[in-house]
């Protein structure tokens, strides 16, 4: 009887982690998905139209509404509602990240670029937690694809902006013996890489790590039933915290991207 | 030894070790962390905005290196 009940639970944990992780990573068979199966490009077997593809066009196309449509431009009158609300966030970032950061002039001129990125992954974190959606920024794709831009900005915008001397000065500290800048150079140099790419990881790992304890959490009260009634408070616990995680690794992901990119445009002498 | 597929899956448990000790690595640079942070906000009050946004950034970096290695262990589970 004690193996029999054993092997019931580890059938439903597995079917439970299969559950999970069908919901949480890239998932090209999802059911409900079936009816857009007409939109396949390329004739293989594999359906193309993912899960976090439709939420991610989902969420662009939600944040479009609200920038778009909802947000009043009038500049005459004072702002009301959502209006006030978005450009209180909108001044957040300009201020407090871009200007602070990179200075008036190239600030002003790169807020555009950092207020996209601002918004969309808070918008994508924070619809990740809705039920029956998934997180796109828990996929390492799409946050090195955010990595990627970041890069660009790092390399190509600095040497349009500095020309080619200029960006690699970037990389040359002051007052070191020469026999040191043999080895400190080729470091820096390779650390724009890696910031790009650990900016990237960082927001991958957190969104992924806390849906993934949260499923969990819900998947211990489905395998083990009543008995893990106490698991609802844990549960919910890490659902607020997911909330703070969320809009907190949206702020570092913008505030370091605009460090990194005032690290290599304006070099501190 | 060979990687049959019974040695892989017998490692499976280091994976959860793994995860664990990273969570201790992550607590105790939080928790350091914290009690610079109250100490600071006990000697001057007037500074605890400021001292409570550095906390918060350096808190999602620690932690962010915590989760690679997390990210690593549940890959290798």
């Amino acid at each position: 009887m004690a193996s029999g009940s054993e092997n019931g639970e580890i059938n439903m944990m597995e079917q439970v982690q299969s559950w999970i992780f069908s919901h949480v990573l890239d998932n090209h068979d999802y059911v409900a998905l079936g009816p857009l199966k007409v939109l396949v490009l390329d004739g293989k077997g594999k359906f193309p139209f993912s899960l976090h593809l439709f939420a991610l066009i989902i969420g662009v196309l939600f944040l479009f509404y609200l920038f778009l449509v909802r947000y009043n431009r009038d500049t005459s009158k004072a702002p009301t509602g959502i209006t006030n609300f978005l450009e209180s966030i909108v001044l957040f970032v300009r201020n407090d990240i871009c200007i602070e950061y990179i200075g008036e002039a190239d600030g002003r001129r790169l807020a555009p670029w950092f207020l996209t990125f601002f918004f969309t992954i808070i918008t994508l974190n924070l619809m990740g937690l809705i039920p029956g959606f998934t997180t796109v920024t828990g996929n390492l794709m799409f946050t090195a694809a955010l990595g990627v831009v970041v890069f660009f900005f790092m390399t190509v915008y600095v040497v349009w902006r500095n020309g080619p001397m200029g960006w690699f000065s970037a990389f040359v500290p002051h007052g070191v013996p020469k026999i040191i800048l043999l080895l400190v150079t080729p470091l820096e140099i390779l650390g724009v890489a890696i910031k790009s790419l650990v900016l990237a990881l960082r927001l991958f790992a957190n969104l992924l790590a806390g849906h993934l304890v949260l499923f969990n959490m819900i998947g211990l009260m489905v395998v083990f039933g009543v008995a893990a009634a106490p698991a609802i408070f844990l549960a919910l616990f890490v659902f607020f915290l997911e909330i703070l995680v969320s809009c907190l690794q949206a702020y570092i992901f913008t505030m370091l991207a605009a460090l990194f990119v005032a690290q290599v445009l304006h070099p501190e002498h | 030894m060979s990687l049959t597929l019974a040695a892989i899956d017998s490692i499976k448990p280091l994976a959860a070790i793994g995860a664990g000790l990273v969570t201790i690595g992550a607590g105790m640079g939080i928790g350091r962390l914290a009690a610079s942070a109250l100490e600071g906000i006990a000697r001057q009050p007037e500074a605890s905005g400021k001292i409570q946004t550095a906390m918060l950034i350096a808190a999602a970096l620690i932690e962010g290196v915590a989760l690679f290695c997390a990210v690593i262990c549940i890959m290798s589970f």
